[in-house]
């Protein structure tokens, strides 16, 4: 599982970091962190999938493995 | 027998659900009644990037629905009615569909008060097409008049001044953003505004329009004073979608009252977004969730209530529990309120330093309901995981 960002889009809302904080991080200056490896746990995947697909503004895409 | 599930509703509410019922009921056919000639579009960019052209049209659609597109079904009409039997809708157009379940998921429209309506340079902003109105009215530097100090009235606002036209912003109340923020931040957004050169009008009230061949061309305020405008843009709030439930038994009290599963009044009829007001039990307490991440989730809450419902799945039923969320984007500030606060009977603000912006907390009964910050993403989205783990506890307690 892997997370591309769209950086033209995303502008640091943390709508993914409410979701699945252990995989997203935005900081102060609104820059979005995004964990390298995502552990294998069906829940926390599931939150990700989840948080993909509640950004408002479309920035986040997922890529399975 | 193969069930049918209609959806009525083409916006995120609408667009989550049909997703996830196309992933969790496979033998079921899906209408999805949608009442917008747009594919299914991100809103919260209307007032903000798209109004500032740094984005078009293609960028705001959501992404296409996935699975046997042969058992879905779109129609662009909009639904007239509910049958009394609870049973069917009728469409737009007068066609009938009946159904196995519905979702209700037609969120709210514009409010437009009778004054200002009939008059041409005069809009709204709910919809696509609204947007795109007043963006094109934008190219001759029109001389801009807000009516309303919330949220679209603010965002509108700050985008028309970010593009360099004049604005004045008309306000009854005293203070900016008042009901979303509860007013915790004193005079900081009169102050973010006036700094960027929006006039303000506070405790004004709008009497009519001053109208030349039939396009406005001023603002007449109740004290005598008319403001020029070329370009008039309204944010008077909304109003829940549920004209056509009338007389379908399907209750309504500003919005479709649902319980904690999103079902509504009538069996097998459930609702999701901006038009549903059902019992939260982050909170207990119904309320109406009029912002985007609401609606995503509720809609997907709703269809798996319902895939449950249809499927006897039982693991898919869950209660639809939800620290609300929405942001504003004004002049680069990131403004951000997590939670419920109204109601509050406590607000602290932070000195503390460990946020870059201003940052309240709301209480109600020493609890802790509500958090709202300025370019404080971190802390803020930590304090929404705090609502929600405490309201856990308690519930569990």
């Amino acid at each position: 599982m892997k997370i591309i960002v769209d950086r033209q889009r995303c502008d640091g809302n943390g709508v993914c970091m409410g979701i699945a904080p252990e995989v997203f991080d935005v900081d102060d200056d609104l820059y979005l962190h995004v964990a390298e490896n995502i552990p294998e746990d069906p829940e926390l995947r599931a939150r990700v999938r989840q948080s993909i697909t509640s950004c408002p503004i479309l920035a986040l895409k997922l890529v399975e493995d | 027998m193969t069930h049918r599930i209609v959806v009525a509703g083409g916006s995120l509410a609408g667009h989550s659900a049909v997703a996830e019922l196309m992933a969790l009921v496979p033998d079921a056919d899906v209408v999805w009644v949608t009442g917008e000639r747009h594919r299914a579009y991100s809103k919260p960019a209307l007032s903000k990037e798209f109004m500032q052209a740094r984005n078009e049209i293609a960028d705001l659609m959501l992404p296409g629905i996935e699975g046997d597109l042969g058992r879905l079904r779109i129609v662009s009409e909009s639904c007239a009615s509910l049958d009394p039997s609870g049973q069917s809708v009728v469409l737009g157009n007068g066609e009938r569909i009946g159904f196995d379940q519905l979702l209700v998921a037609t969120g709210a429209r514009a409010r437009m008060p009778d004054i200002l309506q009939g008059v041409g340079g005069v809009f709204p902003l709910r919809t696509l097409d609204d947007a795109v109105a007043i963006r094109e009215s934008l190219a001759g530097k029109p001389k801009v008049v807000v009516i309303g100090g919330g949220l679209i009235g603010c965002e509108l606002a700050a985008s028309m001044r970010t593009l360099g036209l004049e604005v004045t912003l008309v306000e009854q109340l005293q203070s900016l953003l008042e009901r979303p923020f509860g007013g915790a931040f004193g005079t900081y957004f009169l102050d973010l505004h006036r700094d960027n050169g929006v006039e303000l009008i506070m405790g004004g009230m709008v009497e009519r329009l001053a109208v030349d061949n039939g396009w406005v061309a001023g603002v007449k305020l109740a004290d005598g004073t008319t403001i020029d405008a070329q370009l008039v843009v309204v944010g008077a709030g909304s109003e829940p979608c549920t004209h056509w439930l009338e007389g379908s038994g399907v209750a309504v009290d500003n919005g479709v009252v649902c319980d904690t599963y999103l079902a509504t009044s009538r069996p097998a009829i459930f609702a999701a977004g901006d038009v549903a007001r059902w019992m939260n039990p982050v909170y207990g307490i119904q309320m109406r969730v009029e912002h985007w991440t609401n609606a995503s989730a509720q809609g997907r809450a709703a269809a798996r209530n319902m895939a449950a419902a249809l499927t006897g799945r039982q693991e898919l039923r869950k209660a639809f529990g939800d620290v609300p969320y929405f942001w504003s984007d004004q002049y680069g500030q990131k403004i951000q309120m997590v939670g419920w606060h109204q109601g509050h009977d406590h607000v602290e603000l932070d000195r503390s330093g460990e946020a870059p912006g201003p940052l309240a907390r709301f209480y109600r009964d020493g609890r802790l309901v509500a958090a709202a910050g300025i370019n404080a993403p971190r802390i803020v989205m930590k304090l929404r995981r705090q609502i929600e783990e405490e309201a856990r506890a308690l519930q569990a307690a």
